[in-house]
C-alpha cells in the first residue's frame, strides 16, 4: 500500500502519462458524471491526495468480458489510469498469483482492510446444486461473495450477470443464477453498473465520484448511478430526428439503413434501456452500436436476455404461440376471428327470418322482456 | 328497487301479445354516463389507430428529418387521447359512487344477492336456453361482471400506458413518478407487451359489444341501442317493482 499523497502522479509518470492527459481525464469524468467543467480541478485534487483504495474483482458465471472491457482501451483512457492504479489486490484473470497464493492475498485483505475495501463482482451467482456450477478454491460462488461483499466498504455489481442474473440466468436458468442483490441480500452500498459488458468509462466514473466525494452516487430504483443510466438509449440518440419524424429503416441495407435512419423497426431497444451509450460511447468514445447500424440489444436492462429477445423485433415473443410470433399478429387474428363469429352469427339470423317470410318488424314483436 | 308510482310515466300499450304490461320510460343512462361512453368510444378508437402506427410504422416520409415530424404527432395524439381517455375512465368510476342506482359499482361487481342469481338465467337466455332475459332494467348482472372486467382492462392499459410514457417523457414531467409502475409491471418490455394484448383485448371486446349492443337492440323492445344516446330504455312495468325477479326461477319476493 501507497500511502504517500502523491501516489498517483508518480505512478502516472511512471506509466508515461502526462499531467496534462491526467487533467483531461479528469475533464472527462466531470462530463460523465455531468458535473460542471470546473469541476475537473477539484476531482484532479481529490485524485491525487486520496489515500489509494483497495479493490477485490470477484469473477463467478460470466465470459469475463467486463474485465475485457477495460482491459481492451485503445489508449490511456479512464478505465486504465483508475483502475490500474486502484490497489487491486485480488483478481483471478489478470492476478499473476494463482493457486495458493492468490486465496492468500484475498484473505490479506479480509484481514488487514476489512469493512474498508471495495468488492468488484462480475457475473451471477449460480444457487443450483448447492453452488457447485462455480467453485474457486473448492468455495462455491455464493459463499464467497458473502464473505468478501459482506466484509465490503461497498460492492460494485458489475456486468448484467453481477447486477440482474444476465444471460446465465435467461430461461430456464439451470444453474439457478442470481444477481448479487438477489444471491447475497441486504448488502450495504451495492451498486448496480449493467450493460453487456458494462463501460469502463462508467466504472471509473463511479471510483472517481467515490474518491473524490467520499460518498455514492444517487441511484435509481435498480440501484443504478444516475449519471450513466438516468436517461433512455433513445432520448439521446443522434436518429432521434428520423424516429420522429418517421423514418425507420425496413431491411438490413436499404436506402434507409445507408442512409443512417431510426432503427426502431429492426427491433432497437433504445426506447427501453437506460445508460448513457450515445453520449460516451465505447472504445474510448469511437462508436456505438447504433452509431454503425445496429439496434440496441437492451443489454443493461433488468429484462435481458428473456424480454429483449428476439432482438430485430419489437415486442418479446408471446408465451405459448410458438417462436416466431407476435403478439401483434396473435391480437389480429383473434379480433378478425371475433368478428367473423359475430358476423355470421348476424347473416345466419337474417337468413332464417328470409326462410320462415317474417318481417322483421313482426319478428321484434314476437319477443318480449326485458333489458341487456 | 320499486319506484314510486308517480315516478312512472306510462307511455303507451305495447303492440306485444297480449297480456303483457305497459312499457314505462325511465331516465336509465346520466348524461356523465353517455359523455364517458362516448368519450370511451373515441378515444379509443383513436388511441388503437395510433398505437397500431406507434407499434409499426407503415407510412414511408421522405425528405429531410428536420422537417418531418409524422412519428412525433402520432405520439402526440395519442397522449393527447389518452389523457381524455385516462379522465373519462377515472370519472366514471367516481360517478359509481355519485350517480343513479343504474351507474352504481355494485350494479358492475355482483356482491348483491339478487345480482348473483342473476348471472345464470342471464348466461342461459344468451346460451338460447331460456326464451325470456331475466328483467333488469340498467345492466343485467353478467354484463355488469364483462364490464368490471372491461374497466380492469382499462386500468391496466393506463397503468402501462403510463409506465412507457414515464420512460420517454422529460425529467421535469411531473409524469415521472409514474416510474414507480415500472418494476411492478415487470419491467418495459413487458408493459409493452401487455400494453399491446389489452389493445387487442378491447378491440374485441368492441366487436361483440357493437354487435350485441345491436341485436338486443332488435330482440328487445327497450330501446337498449338507442339508451345510450338519450339516456332512456322504455321497460316493463313490472321490471321497476320486480326488477331482475320476473324471469328468476324461484320465489317472487320483491324488493331490493
Amino acid at each position: 500500500m501507497n500511502p504517500r499523497p502523491d501516489w498517483l502522479l508518480s505512478e502516472l509518470e511512471r506509466r508515461g502519462v502526462s499531467r496534462r492527459d491526467f487533467l483531461g481525464f479528469c475533464g472527462v469524468m466531470a462530463s460523465v458524471l455531468a458535473l460542471p467543467k470546473s469541476a475537473g480541478a477539484a476531482i484532479a485534487k481529490a485524485i491525487a491526495t486520496t489515500e489509494k483504495p483497495t479493490l477485490v474483482w470477484l469473477e463467478f458465471q460470466d465470459c469475463a468480458g467486463n474485465t475485457e472491457s477495460f482491459l481492451r482501451a485503445g489508449r490511456p483512457t479512464a478505465a486504465d489510469i483508475i483502475l490500474d492504479v486502484l490497489s487491486v489486490d485480488y483478481h483471478e484473470t489478470i492476478m499473476a498469483a494463482a493457486g495458493k497464493q492468490a486465496e492468500e492475498a484475498l484473505h490479506k485483505v479480509l484481514a488487514e482492510k476489512g469493512g474498508q475495501f471495495l468488492a468488484v463482482v462480475e457475473g451471477s451467482i449460480p444457487t443450483g446444486a448447492n453452488g457447485a456450477y462455480c467453485t474457486i478454491g473448492g468455495r462455491s460462488a455464493l459463499s464467497i461473495a458473502r464473505e468478501v461483499c459482506g466484509q465490503a466498504a461497498a460492492t460494485i455489481a458489475i456486468g448484467t450477470c453481477a447486477a440482474f442474473g444476465g444471460i446465465p440466468a435467461a430461461s430456464p436458468n439451470p444453474t439457478g443464477a442470481l444477481s448479487v442483490a438477489d444471491a447475497v441480500p441486504g448488502l450495504k452500498n451495492l451498486i448496480n453498473l449493467p450493460a453487456c459488458p458494462a463501460n469502463a468509462e462508467n466504472l471509473a466514473a463511479l471510483v472517481v465520484y467515490y474518491l473524490t466525494f467520499h460518498r455514492w452516487p444517487a441511484l435509481d430504483s435498480y440501484r443504478r448511478p444516475l449519471f450513466a443510466y438516468g436517461k433512455a438509449i433513445h432520448d439521446n440518440c443522434e436518429r432521434r430526428a428520423h424516429f420522429d419524424a418517421g423514418q425507420y429503416v425496413e431491411l438490413w441495407g436499404d436506402e434507409g439503413h445507408r442512409t443512417g435512419y431510426c432503427l426502431y423497426k429492426m427491433g432497437c431497444k433504445g426506447p427501453v434501456t437506460y445508460q448513457n451509450c450515445p453520449s460516451v460511447g465505447w472504445n474510448g468514445g469511437t462508436n456505438w452500436p447504433i452509431g454503425c447500424g445496429h439496434p440496441c440489444l437492451g443489454c443493461a436492462e433488468p429484462e435481458f436476455w428473456d424480454r429483449m429477445t428476439p432482438f430485430y423485433r419489437h415486442l418479446p415473443n408471446v408465451p405459448g404461440f410458438g417462436l416466431q410470433t407476435s403478439v401483434d399478429r396473435v391480437g389480429l387474428w383473434a379480433t378478425a376471428g371475433v368478428a367473423a363469429a359475430f358476423a355470421t352469427h348476424g347473416l345466419v339470423q337474417i337468413g332464417k327470418r328470409l326462410a320462415r317470410g317474417v318481417p322483421p318488424s313482426e319478428e321484434r314483436a314476437d319477443s318480449k322482456g326485458g333489458q341487456r | 328497487m320499486s319506484q314510486p308510482a308517480a315516478a312512472l310515466e306510462v307511455v303507451h300499450a305495447p303492440p306485444f301479445a297480449p297480456g303483457h304490461s305497459n312499457l314505462v320510460r325511465v331516465h336509465v343512462w346520466e348524461w356523465p354516463v353517455r359523455l364517458t361512453h362516448w368519450l370511451n368510444v373515441l378515444a379509443l378508437l383513436v388511441l388503437s389507430a395510433t398505437g397500431i402506427y406507434l407499434g409499426h410504422p407503415f407510412l414511408v416520409v421522405p425528405g429531410p428529418a428536420g422537417q418531418r415530424f409524422v412519428m412525433g404527432t402520432v405520439r402526440l395524439v395519442h397522449f393527447y387521447s389518452a389523457i381524455v381517455f385516462t379522465l373519462s375512465v377515472l370519472s366514471r368510476i367516481a360517478w359509481m359512487f355519485l350517480g343513479n342506482k343504474y351507474s352504481r359499482w355494485d350494479k358492475f361487481l355482483p356482491v348483491a344477492r339478487l345480482r348473483r342469481e342473476g348471472l345464470w338465467p342471464t348466461l342461459k337466455f344468451y346460451l338460447f336456453g331460456q326464451r325470456k332475459p331475466p328483467g333488469f332494467v340498467g345492466h343485467n348482472p353478467l354484463a355488469g361482471l364483462a364490464y368490471t372486467l372491461i374497466f380492469a382492462l382499462f386500468l391496466l392499459q393506463i397503468a402501462t400506458g403510463l409506465a412507457l410514457y414515464s420512460a420517454s417523457c422529460h425529467l421535469g414531467s411531473p409524469l415521472k413518478i409514474f416510474q414507480f409502475l415500472v418494476p411492478l409491471l415487470g419491467g418495459l418490455q413487458v408493459a409493452r407487451l401487455i400494453h399491446h394484448i389489452v389493445m387487442w383485448l378491447l378491440l374485441g371486446f368492441g366487436v361483440h359489444h357493437v354487435y350485441s349492443a345491436v341485436l338486443m337492440s332488435m330482440v328487445e323492445p327497450t330501446a337498449t341501442m338507442e339508451s345510450i344516446f338519450s339516456g332512456y330504455k322504455f321497460v316493463p312495468e313490472e321490471d321497476l317493482v320486480y326488477s331482475g325477479y320476473r324471469y328468476i326461477d324461484r320465489k317472487t319476493d320483491a324488493g331490493g
